[in-house]
């Protein structure tokens, strides 16, 4: 092949707006789709709490920016990064729905052959009881958050871009 | 006897705990407990009733759709607003999609691996899966060189340790009689429902403007504009064409994939018609209107309730007769603990009084579960799939009743084996292809009418809060794919005052109530056979036969354990 597929970016906040921190991927969505400084062609995806449900919306993604709390034992409001390898294996628990991301995540490469950059940006929640406000840590959290994310977003824009010049040389169409 | 303990039950949304005695080799007694606490009504009490729908469909990771039109329902029902016929069928069709989806995730990613050994997907010879796959469907990805391929895919899985989706089977346990040539073909379809989940689900995009969560609900109606003449209306002639196309696809995997499947895999467990019997009580609210909402005598699937199994007699559906008990749920109501309320009077006020974890087991004397007890007329009450066919079967609705007739033939089986885990697993399959037989319908009905210039999707007549009454008070029924579900609301100037909603599973795995009477999870399990206390894959078979979804509600997702890059803030 002359030319690698065309880079589709997508990202996806999971979360419950109404569970206070758990909320904070879609929390973290909101914010960064409003941000000038995203490239353009960017997908965003408010997932909610779904699970195997995204799977037709992130298939056919060539990079995937996942935005989530994440509980790693650290204080509350801790950022974490994790990429490739680093998500294989996530506990599943299993269920379909309860531990949608692990589950989507481990799925995928039964039903696409997508090449694929996989990043989670995510922060230790304090708490997930009922609420559609976060708590301050991890409100605190965002903005360094949505920080990181431009910067994934904007580097993966660069490399596709350094990657297409040996392609323009080619026989292309 | 020895006190079996699962908790949490796997493969479900949300958290389940069931303790179960076990004395000879049978379950004698059981308790359910759900670690849910409802407290959605703390969330839209003072918002505007026109915006509760948003809120509520965030309740539930899979069910947002569900909770949506049931609200808007209660706020319709609340202020008598009718909705045109357009939005009628709309919400029909997304509901029945809604149906299709659920019910094929549920058989093959949250069910069938109860049934379903991996390990015997590994020793399958494929040419013998292939013959066993041509000899009963016409599906035509059937091939020798297919089922290696899968088998090697699976192998592969196995052998790199990343077969995190399939690793809380109890592999290889003395339940698992499907030979091996079934349980590959089961796998194979396991990762076809995935593809077929991912492509069908695009319906939703359709008929909702966005996805995963739609926002096409509106009190009074949807957004989902109609117009024959707009390239970029939701709803052309165009788009009409590809709903057509992908309710053609659904109805094809369901006929060719999923009921031979569901045939094949109950023929060889047919002991499971005789177990897992629940109370014998089903209801079921009716769902899919085919006229104005109160012409629940027109559903497409009748509302009633049956009793004691007697499937000569539907009984009519009262909503004022549903009321909550929570003698055995961490709450308090004001007037005392074995008093039953009305949903529209309910009250959730939590108090845990349980032990302290860690524990080994909960005082089910006491209170027990963070479930409250619904009854109807103090009847326990089993809801879902089977519930819905049973009230048609014995409503008489032509197509169900040949449908059941037709697979009980098939099986070999009498009426009476529907009140077990295998029936319910067989009445979802068997609405599955209700619906898929009927979308392709509904779709051209809209067709129709946006050809004679019916364009009508909202009706905004009492959409300012200056028309509504200085009070009100409505509920919305509505049967979600695992069962009844019911919101209630009650307005005042202008804005929510109360809002409860009883959900599918609370009916289901609801504890004990005030007179001492199980949940359907406690009947359903009791005389069932445990070959391993260790490993009871017999009590997942027939609590992930009702389709069990509780807290579905928090989604942070465990990483620990595990390397990342961390940063303070």
């Amino acid at each position: 092949m002359d030319f690698a597929p065309a880079a589709k970016t997508v990202v996806v906040g999971i979360g419950n707006p109404i569970r206070t921190d758990d909320g904070f991927g879609v929390h973290a969505l909101r914010r960064l789709q409003r941000d000038p400084r995203v490239p353009p062609d960017v997908t965003f995806i408010d997932g909610g709490t779904y699970g195997l449900e995204l799977l037709c919306y992130v298939s056919d993604s060539t990079h995937l920016l996942l935005l989530d709390a994440l509980d790693v034992g650290e204080p509350p409001g801790t950022l974490i990064r994790m990429a490739n390898g680093q998500l294989r294996g996530l506990p599943c628990a299993a269920s379909v729905h309860q531990v949608g991301l692990a589950d989507l995540l481990a799925t995928l490469p039964l039903v696409s052959t997508a090449p694929r950059q996989t990043v989670l940006l995510g922060v230790q929640p304090l708490s997930t009881d009922w609420g559609t406000e976060l708590t301050a840590p991890v409100e605190a959290a965002l903005g360094p958050l949505v920080e990181e994310a431009v910067a994934q977003l904007v580097g993966w824009t660069e490399e596709a871009s350094a990657a297409r010049v040996p392609a323009a040389g080619s026989r292309g169409l | 006897m020895a006190r079996m303990v699962v908790d949490p039950i796997t493969r479900i949304e949300g958290h389940l705990r069931v303790e179960a005695q076990v004395d000879g080799g049978k379950i004698t007694d059981a308790w359910s407990s759900g670690t849910m606490f409802r407290g959605i009504e703390l969330i839209v009490q003072g918002r505007d009733p026109r915006e509760a729908w948003l809120w509520t469909q965030r309740i539930c990771a899979v069910c947002t759709m569900v909770h949506a039109l049931a609200s808007v329902r209660a706020v319709e029902n609340a202020l008598e607003i009718e909705i045109p016929n357009n939005a009628r069928i709309v919400r029909n069709l997304i509901s029945a999609s809604q149906y299709i989806h659920d019910h094929i995730v549920h058989f093959y990613h949250l069910h069938a691996l109860d049934w379903v050994d991996i390990t015997g997907a590994l020793k399958a010879d494929p040419a013998k899966t292939s013959q066993l796959a041509q000899s009963i469907s016409e599906w035509p990805v059937s091939s020798t060189a297919y089922f290696r391929g899968v088998q090697d895919r699976v192998k592969a899985l196995v052998e790199s340790r990343q077969l995190s989706l399939f690793t809380s089977g109890y592999w290889g346990h003395p339940a698992y009689h499907l030979p091996p040539e079934a349980d590959l073909l089961a796998v194979a379809h396991y990762l076809q429902a995935l593809e077929f989940q991912r492509e069908f689900i695009r319906i939703h995009a359709v008929l909702g403007g966005k996805n995963p969560h739609l926002q096409s609900y509106l009190v009074g109606g949807m957004t989902t504009a109609i117009d024959p003449n707009w390239p970029d209306a939701p709803l052309n002639p165009e788009r009409l064409d590809f709903l057509v196309q992908v309710a053609g696809t659904a109805k094809k995997f369901v006929d060719q994939v999923l009921i031979p499947d569901v045939l094949a895999v109950a023929g060889f467990y047919r002991g499971w018609f005789s177990l897992g019997m629940g109370p014998g009580n089903y209801l079921s609210y009716g769902a899919f209107p085919q006229g104005r909402i109160q012409d629940t005598a027109r559903y497409f699937l009748p509302r009633g309730i049956i009793l004691n199994n007697d499937l000569s007699k539907v009984h009519p559906v009262d909503p004022n007769k549903v009321s909550e008990y929570v003698t055995h749920s961490w709450y308090e109501y004001t007037e005392g603990n074995d008093v039953s309320l009305a949903p529209a009077k309910g009250e959730t006020n939590p108090k845990y009084t349980g032990p302290k974890p860690p524990y080994q087991f909960l005082n089910v004397e006491e209170k027990y579960s963070w479930l409250k007890a619904p009854r109807y007329d103090n009847y326990v009450m089993e809801v879902g799939p089977l519930s819905r066919m049973l009230v048609a079967y014995a409503a008489g609705q032509p197509e169900v009743k040949a449908m059941v007739d037709g697979a009980l033939a098939k099986l070999k089986a009498p009426p009476a084996a529907l009140f077990s885990t295998l029936g319910r697993v067989a009445a979802r399959a068997l609405e599955t292809q209700l619906l898929a037989n009927h979308i392709v319908g509904w779709i051209e009905e809209l067709r129709d009418n946006m050809g004679h210039g019916d364009l009508q999707m909202h009706n905004g007549e009492k959409w300012e809060p200056d028309s509504w009454p200085r009070s009100a008070q409505g509920y919305g029924l509505f049967e979600a794919p695992r069962g009844s579900l019911g919101h209630w609301v009650e307005i005042e100037d202008t804005l929510i005052k109360n809002y409860q909603i009883v959900v599918p599973s609370t009916w289901n795995a609801g504890p004990r109530d005030g007179k001492g009477q199980r949940g359907p999870y406690e009947t359903a399990l009791l005389e069932t056979p445990i070959a391993d206390p260790e490993r009871p894959l017999e009590v997942l078979r027939t609590i992930h036969s009702f389709d069990p979804c509780l807290a579905c509600a928090v989604h942070v997702t465990d990483a620990r354990g595990r390397t990342y890059a961390r940063r303070e803030i």
